[in-house]
């Protein structure tokens, strides 16, 4: 199997560092790939690496016009959403005060499930490459606002002092400090988002592009081409990683350090319940008023431009609102069989291999470049692999969940975990604890905030996993009820579903961020203060 | 152009100048102080006293509660805008992007100062980080960062100098050579200098008075008048004439300690 991991995951970057280089464990990789592929022939599940490169070498032609096609719409979605992403930490950092508001609002469009907001998109813009350029935008922009926002606070107040002593405003500490000290940030973001852009871009082909990786993806899968599926998927695999390394080397030689570790500050740190309260109040009016604006500002179809009116009287006051509520409530259920244990999963065995690879350290020099490596590849591109491998059924689902969690969640844990202090430790050794005792009382509260920061982003993660796995190959759960009422028409349903899977991954994003206050307020006050 | 070529270096009057923090912490009591003009000037005091926080509001960093704070007759926001005082801070705040010319040339341009490449060589060359010049502050030890600052707060040629604790993490033998280096280069321009320091020698030696605060909130326990001759030497603090003056600040700097006494003028 491709290990694999979406970027739109993880705001967390490496330090890039390849230390051992991931050589070893690329090849170790590759030879169990080969092997099972010579294996499995007569199964029709696996293409060893010699056939997916006869196919590549056969039919570079199609493939390289994909690509261009895919790059093209990434690159254009990746430069939309991190300007969208500059500009929206900008206005946090002009007006604080809206700073909760800006970031509500970019978490709840971060969270509408792309399955469904690709057949929107493809509906408003017709054809062509709007709606791929629009999701691969969507796909970026939150991942690079996250880690801006931290790292336009990261710089000590004594170097603001500074400017301020020689009688210079906020502009000129925007300029000297603030801008220069967020720049390891940014480009932390910009790795990640790479990826994830060409991510986004496919997902739009899914909709019904002319040409382009995600439209070959389709193909491969309803004729069952096995060596196609497999060579898209190694070709989408090897760009993400190369983006990703590329930026990293980039940001080192103008940083000349390798970018930070970053943690994404829990939301809505400190102050008052009832303002955090207010504030979720006010998200909501904004949000409900731009999509209604929206759809009058643009005139849209009310055919399928559905507004907050009409999905309110499509799921209460119409008079097959209960079958709509029915039809919504069954499909989730079935969902959640799914995520729940496929996010719990990955949770889990991302945060207990880490902690393994701490006490075998031997090992972690392997693995590590390894993880930072694959947990830029788009595992949603994966998708139908991991659907023929494991068929249509719970346990393909629930893995493809668990494995798009496990990666992120593995490297930040790993992060974390090393991250230790030093002088703690030293304490520890001079009362000659065991390895054991260090990680219970330092290693493991040490991880705490990169694992709660990963569990928060693995949320949005994990619904949008299990939503593509349903609606390009089980057929099953929300996700194929969108795509089926995308198809059918029926955009009151499709709008109400979609609203409902944004808010509940809102919710869940929520929930996790309370529990992580909860815990970081004991082991890590400095993170939340 | 140097902003001292234009000004005389200012006194520092602070009348009824008073900090009370948000959350109901007294930092600094009502005191009057005047810090002569051209002179230098050592605060000294338990820690947590209040006195980072006197300089930090002489520097228009922190407002005061009440009370106002003149500096050559202006107010600290002006001096500031004219870039006529700058600061070396406890954490020396160096750019971590930037090496250690690279930080006073930063501040240069935020003072809009003109100042000589050679100049600027030898204030490294003074504070002994010769052949550090283009390296970056990561790679310097605590103490060589601190001495990078105070190149970098004596690089705009202010006439007002706001030092605190600006020799905290150098080692005693460096600081026993900066301390005869350093107050020849302000006394040379008249640069009127306010120290803040933990080292009752250190600020005897370079200073032309040290005054003694309490303990929190701040009160004035002592003002000592420093004549030791200038220049002076390392065998300066070993005088027996800088002996008595150590003893007469402990004193006041322990009866600060013991306990809240009733506020006493200076000057």
């Amino acid at each position: 199997m491709t290990g694999a991991v979406s970027g739109r995951v993880d705001i967390r970057s490496g330090t890039g560092r390849i230390a051992t280089g991931p050589v070893p464990g690329v090849l170790l990789i590759l030879a169990a790939w080969e092997a099972g592929g010579r294996l499995l022939t007569e199964a029709f599940v696996l293409a060893a690496p010699s056939e997916v490169a006869a196919y590549l070498v056969q039919e570079w032609a199609l493939m390289l016009r994909a690509l261009g096609a895919t790059l093209g719409n990434a690159a254009a979605g990746f430069a939309i959403g991190n300007l969208a992403a500059v500009a929206l930490a900008g206005i946090a950092l002009i007006w604080p005060r809206a700073e909760r508001v800006v970031t509500g609002l970019a978490l709840f469009v971060f969270c509408l499930p792309l399955v469904a907001t690709g057949p929107i998109l493809r509906v408003f813009f017709g054809p062509g490459a709007g709606p791929q350029i629009a999701l691969a935008a969507l796909a970026v922009y939150y991942t690079t606002l996250i880690p801006l926002l931290v790292g336009l606070r990261a710089a000590p107040d004594s170097w603001f002092d500074l400017v301020h002593s020689y009688g210079r405003g906020r502009l000129a500490a925007l300029v000297h400090v603030r801008a220069m000290a967020a720049l390891p940030y940014l480009f932390a973001g910009l790795q990640i988002a790479a990826p994830a852009a060409f991510l986004g871009a496919m997902v739009g082909e899914f909709t019904g592009a002319e040409r382009g990786m995600g439209v070959l993806t389709i193909r491969a899968i309803r004729a069952l081409d096995v060596e196609m599926t497999w060579a898209l998927a190694t070709v989408a695999t090897a760009v993400s990683i190369l983006a990703y390394l590329a930026i990293g080397s980039l940001a080192r030689r103008i940083l000349l350090e390798a970018p930070p570790v970053i943690l994404a500050a829990p939301p809505a740190a400190g102050g008052h319940r009832s303002a955090a309260w207010v504030d979720g109040m006010l998200v909501l009016a904004v949000a409900l008023g731009l999509w209604a604006g929206a759809i009058r500002v643009f005139d849209l179809n009310p055919f399928f431009a559905k507004g907050p009116g009409d999905v309110f009287t499509a799921l209460v006051l119409a008079p097959d609102a209960a079958d709509t509520r029915a039809a919504i409530g069954e499909a989730l259920a079935e969902t959640a069989v799914f995520l729940l244990p496929g996010y719990l999963a990955g949770l889990v065995a991302g945060a207990g291999l880490a902690v393994l690879l701490v006490l075998v350290p031997a090992v972690a020099g392997i693995a590590m470049p390894l993880a930072i490596a694959l947990r830029s590849v788009p595992i949603v591109t994966t998708a139908p692999l991991v659907v023929l491998l494991l068929g249509r059924g719970a346990t393909g689902t629930i893995t493809l969940v668990a494995v798009m969690v496990f990666f992120p969640t593995f490297v930040a844990c790993l992060q974390g975990l090393r991250q230790a202090p030093g002088q703690i430790m030293a304490v520890l050794d001079s009362y000659a604890a065991g390895p054991l005792t260090r990680l219970v009382r330092v290693r493991i509260p040490a991880m705490l905030p990169a694992f709660f920061a990963s569990a928060r982003m693995a949320v949005p993660a994990s619904i949008l996993a299990v939503t593509v796995v349903e609606w390009l190959a089980t057929g099953s759960g929300i996700g194929s009820l969108m795509a089926l009422s995308a198809s059918l028409s029926d955009y009151d349903m499709l709008w109400s579903a979609v609203v409902l899977v944004a808010a509940l991954s809102a919710l869940g994003y929520g929930a996790v961020g309370w529990a992580e206050r909860r815990v970081l307020a004991r082991y890590a006050p400095e993170q939340i203060a | 152009m140097a902003p001292e070529d234009t000004t005389p270096p200012p006194k520092v009057v602070c009348t009824a100048l008073a900090k009370t923090f948000g959350g109901g912490t007294e930092a600094v009591r009502p005191i009057d102080l005047t810090f002569a003009a051209g002179r230098t000037t050592a605060l000294v005091g338990p820690s947590g006293c209040g006195k980072s926080t006197l300089l930090r509001m002489i520097a228009g960093l922190e407002p005061p509660s009440a009370g106002t704070i003149e500096i050559g007759g202006a107010p600290p926001a002006e001096t500031r805008r004219r870039a006529g005082l700058s600061m070396a801070f406890q954490d020396p705040s160096l750019l971590p992007w930037r090496s250690v010319r690279g930080n006073i040339e930063l501040a240069l341009r935020l003072a809009r100062c003109r100042v000589a490449q050679s100049e600027i060589e030898q204030l490294i060359a003074l504070v002994g980080l010769d052949g550090f010049a283009d390296t970056r502050p990561a790679e310097l030890s605590g103490g060589m960062r601190q001495r990078a600052a105070m190149a970098r707060a004596l690089a705009t040629r202010p006439g007002l100098l706001l030092l605190d604790e600006p020799f905290g993490a150098v080692d005693e033998l460096t600081r026993s050579q900066l301390a005869q280096d350093l107050p020849r280069i302000w006394q040379a321009r008249g640069t009127t200098t306010i120290l803040v320091t933990h080292s009752v020698s250190e600020a005897v030696c370079l200073s032309d008075r040290v005054i003694v605060l309490s303990a929190r909130p701040a009160e004035i326990v002592d003002d000592i008048r420093i004549d030791l001759d200038r220049p002076r030497l390392e065998t300066t603090a070993r005088s027996d004439a800088a002996a008595l003056l150590i003893d007469r600040v402990f004193a006041a700097l322990a009866s600060g300690m013991a306990a809240a006494r009733p506020p006493v003028a200076a000057q």
